[in-house]
């Protein structure tokens, strides 16, 4: 549906029409209403693929995360992993799937246990599959450490005992301990240094190449992305608005609001145009959305028939990219 | 265990372990029998035959304490440990599980505290009689439900951190979660729970052993020995003190044990106490040298700080120089360990109590011409300063802000704390500048708490308040780091804004961000592990950088079109364990033996550029 290495196997992930809601209460005494966090998005990852998801905090791009691994129960739509529909599939093999797709936190320092061994924790996945007795986990954990860039001496310090940028190591030593083909990595290098930062970047995409992993990158960091991935979802309000080839969207964005976040991104090499005036206002609450286009209350293009419908994704471009904008073919 | 850990939990352990042995050596001791009774020796003062006297039957008190620890121990120790496995099961499977698992154990547990409880201890004697058995089982059930709501709250905290979560990507069952992950990490507060459980059992245990539903006369309890004692407290007042001495002696070296426990079981190291004193005394000191020229704005020289103290002090920032002039923008770069947060801080006098001043100068050229060196102003003209002619900008606006003040009242606040002006007139000002920050809709803005604003919008309010008083130096750490990429272009052009408006106010941008560096500065200084590295007109430092570290930071920016970021090896090296000579050298491609030889001086290149980097001339 996006490209062509797509259309000639079957996707490992599929998204279809996925919502998420979240119950929440206004109010001591107020009624309960329903936010959506994630709205009606399709998104497909192919084995060895590497799939960035971007937007701004509250766009829902962690809650798609988790729709993925089905960490969190959709509240329509489906999720398919390799053909089998993730709702469908019970306790115990469901369970055993998860030996197979992992995730990566964005906090390196709240996503170990800070009481228990690295190794130990490593060495987790491995015993509660079976993959391995306690000895040969031993064993495969020093691999793992080695494989990450830390020294297998270390599997017996405590987390507090590493930096950032080596716990975030630790982490996806673990999360690869279970041999896994899906990874989603939730904003993996937002806590770290810029040059710690460019360590994990060319790790996880070394990890990638030489596992064959299929990757969801989940960041706010449109560079980072760019680097990494092959293709691009962005999310505004719950919704994706434009997606397609890494390349194509960074060279020239469609949406308005893919060009508004390009441009607000602060740039080494360019001073900021003094012509572009950053987006105006903010993130409108996602339990009171604007009617049609979410984004239409920001947008510089906007016209009342922006209001009217929620556009939906539309093919644009000859490059395999959709737009979800009714006015992209005017603003080009 | 580290050695450094048993240290720190034998002598309560020793304590605790002594009271124990002696309690259970009883039968062994040469020990009178504690039930004798002597009716002729009543209320005799301690003697030798009797150490601590004998009661109102002439019982020996000694052999009475002793053989009463047993029962108060045993009843007290047991019942806490029933309760506290059985209420922290309930409290984990309920806080875990949510929902009717947690009807069916927390809630139901609560239900056990509506009853007074000793009206509980009574139904339970007449279902089971007297006896020290009973008064377990009455305490156990008594003192079940508090654990279960510490372990439900705790478990309730515990279940959405992230490595909680990462359990569940692994694909492991309930059990184990709970059981390796979610209780030991939640086993502190309960530590802290059971040592109040044993006291306030120990209390409990003589009250109800005094209305005979427990430990059965003449049989010694401490609470039997304390009611008896108090009937001839007249007379023997002595006979009070030793079941006392001996019921709170047991209480606080249990205490102490269990927060000693709760300490070694805490992975995350011990902090480094303060010492107000001697950081009160330091900043008394004057200054050795006498000034030298007064600097337009600002100028910090040769500043250093360390933390904490003695030879264990940790030298966090070494001989950093700087300067602002007015209406100039300096960006403070590096990355987190680097001192740039600390020298600003130092700045406003606002260090934390571990970190003190150990040399160098901070000269200030305030409104009125006068130059101060601000590492050495004291406190009260600090405060004066502070909110007026400098003020700060945080990282996180939602913890500079004070949640239950409405943020216009915040703004005034800061006005009033400086001017003398009417409520009223404060407010409207304040109103003006929230208006003047960008803030939509100021006057009704202004009547709103803190969470009622997003975080952009926080941000600016945290500014108007910084701008109140039109400061000669802002001092901006961090403050777009917490805001998303649209909301930091809108606060940036604000602070550019300001900036432009306010005509001379000098500004320090600190942040890790070199993009945003080259946004927002007209001159950078970058840091590295507590030194200056390099500095100079922002666009010549990035264009052509003249230390290896910049031209790595400036290179691993992830912007250029190649495949490979190209990242710094190695990792920032600890502070307690520089490497001698050029920091930098273990990580730098163009270190050679002379660069660790020794610390290369900060060179001066001329334009307003200087470097610390032997070899800047190679650097490309």
């Amino acid at each position: 549906m996006t490209s062509a290495a797509d259309s000639c196997r079957t996707p490992l992930v599929e998204a279809e029409g996925v919502s998420r809601a979240f119950r929440a209460r206004q109010g001591l005494l107020g009624r309960r209403r329903d936010i959506l966090a994630v709205r009606e998005v399709d998104l497909t990852v192919a084995r060895r693929e590497a799939v960035g998801v971007v937007g701004e905090s509250g766009c829902g791009k962690s809650t798609l995360g988790r729709l993925l691994l089905h960490l969190l129960k959709p509240t329509a739509g489906t999720v398919r992993f390799d053909g089998r529909t993730l709702a469908e599939i019970g306790g115990d093999r469901l369970r055993t799937l998860r030996r197979r797709m992992q995730l990566i936190f964005q906090d390196p320092y709240g996503s170990l246990d800070p009481r228990r061994t690295v190794g130990d924790q490593i060495a987790d996945g491995m015993l509660i599959h079976g993959l391995a007795t306690p000895a040969e986990a031993r064993e495969r954990v020093a691999g793992l450490l080695s494989q990450v860039g830390l020294d297998p001496a270390h599997a017996a310090r405590l987390p507090h005992e590493f930096s950032g940028g080596q716990r975030q190591r630790v982490a996806i030593a673990r999360a690869l301990a279970t041999g896994p083909d899906f990874v989603v990595a939730d904003e993996p290098v937002s806590a770290l240094d810029v040059s710690i930062q460019a360590q994990v970047v060319n790790l996880l995409a070394d990890l990638r190449e030489s596992l064959g992993l299929a990757l969801v990158f989940i960041s706010h960091d449109l560079h980072v992305v760019r680097h990494l991935c092959d293709r691009v979802a962005v999310m505004y309000l719950g919704r994706v608005v434009e997606t397609g080839p890494a390349a194509a969207i960074f060279a020239a964005p469609a949406h308005p609001y893919t060009r508004a976040l390009l441009a607000a991104t602060p740039s080494l090499v360019r001073r900021r145009d003094s012509s572009r005036a950053p987006l105006a206002g903010e993130l409108p609450s996602p339990s009171d959305p604007p009617s049609g286009c979410g984004f239409r209350t920001r947008c510089p293009f906007a016209t009342t028939a922006c209001a009217e419908a929620v556009p939906p994704l539309e093919a644009f471009g000859g490059d395999g990219r959709q737009v979800a904008c009714v006015r992209v073919a005017e603003i080009g | 265990m580290e050695r450094r850990d048993l240290h720190r939990l034998a002598v309560p352990l020793a304590v605790v372990g002594g009271i124990v042995a002696l309690a259970a050596a009883a039968p062994l001791l040469p020990l009178a029998d504690p039930v004798h009774i002597e009716v002729s020796a009543r209320l005799t003062p301690p003697s030798e035959g009797h150490w601590l006297g004998q009661d109102e039957y002439g019982r020996d008190v000694l052999s009475r304490a002793i053989w009463g620890a047993r029962a108060s121990l045993a009843v007290s120790f047991l019942a806490a440990a029933i309760a506290g496995i059985a209420g922290t099961a309930l409290g984990l499977l309920g806080g875990y599980f949510r929902g009717v698992v947690e009807i069916l154990t927390v809630r139901s547990a609560e239900a056990v505290l509506c009853f007074p409880p000793l009206l509980l201890a009574l139904l339970v004697v007449t279902l089971l009689g007297p006896g020290a058995g009973t008064l377990i089982v009455a305490l156990s059930i008594l003192y079940a439900p508090s654990y279960a709501r510490v372990a439900y709250a705790e478990t309730l905290a515990a279940r959405n951190l992230d490595y909680v979560v990462a359990q569940e990507a692994l694909g492991a069952r309930s059990g184990r979660i709970l059981l390796r992950t979610v209780l030991p990490n939640v086993a502190p507060p309960l530590l802290v729970q059971f040592s109040l459980t044993v006291a306030s059992a120990m209390v409990l245990e003589s009250g109800l052993s005094f209305l005979g539903l427990g430990v059965v006369p003449p049989e010694p309890s401490w609470g039997l020995m304390i009611r008896g004692a108090r009937s001839t407290m007249d007379q023997a007042p002595w006979l009070l003190l030793w079941p006392c001495l001996a019921l709170t002696g047991t209480i606080v070296a249990l205490n102490m044990l269990c927060d000693a426990l709760r300490d070694v079981l805490d992975p995350r190291g011990r902090t480094v106490s303060a010492n107000p004193f001697r950081a009160f005394v330091s900043g008394l000191l004057p200054a050795t040298e006498p000034a030298p020229a007064p600097p337009a704005l600002l100028r910090v020289d040769g500043l250093h700080l360390a933390i904490g103290h003695g030879p264990g002090a940790l030298p966090a920032v070494r001989d950093v120089s700087l300067a602002v002039a007015p209406g100039e923008t300096l960006a403070v770069v590096g990355e987190s360990g680097s001192g740039k947060t600390l020298t600003g801080l130092a700045i406003l006098g606002l260090l934390p109590p571990v970190v003190r001043v150990t040399g160098g100068r901070i000269l200030y050229t305030g409104r009125d011409g006068t130059t101060v060196d601000l590492a050495r102003l004291g406190e009260p003209a600090l405060r004066r300063l502070r909110g007026d002619e400098l003020s700060m900008v945080f990282q996180d606006p939602s913890a500079s802000l004070n949640p239950v003040h409405r943020v216009g009242d915040q703004v005034a606040e800061t006005i009033r704390a400086h001017r003398d002006l009417s409520a009223a007139e404060a407010r409207r000002r304040a109103v003006a500048l929230l208006d003047r920050v960008g803030l939509p809709d100021a006057a009704r803005r202004a009547r709103a708490y803190p969470h009622e604003l997003s975080g952009g919008q926080r941000q600016r309010a945290v500014i108007a308040a910084a701008i109140a008083n039109g400061p000669r130096l802002l001092i901006a750490d961090e403050p777009t780091t917490a805001l998303d990429v649209t909301i930091q272009a809108q606060i940036l052009e604000l602070m550019a804004g300001l900036k432009a408006q306010a005509g001379g106010m000098g500004l320090i941008f600190v942040t890790h961000n070199l993009a945003v560096v080259s946004e927002i500065a007209d001159r950078v200084v970058v840091m590295y592990v507590g030194e200056v590295v390099e500095e100079g007109p922002v666009a010549e430092v990035f264009g052509s950088p003249r230390h290896p570290y910049t031209a790595a930071l400036v290179a691993s920016v992830p912007e250029g079109d190649d495949d490979r970021l190209s990242a710094i090896p190695g990792v920032v090296p600890p502070l307690h364990d520089l490497p001698a000579g050029c920091r930098f050298a273990p990580r730098c491609g163009l270190a050679e033996p002379a660069c660790t030889a020794g610390a290369p001086a900060l060179e001066s290149l001329g334009g307003g550029r200087s470097t610390r980097c032997r070899r800047w001339r190679e650097v490309a």
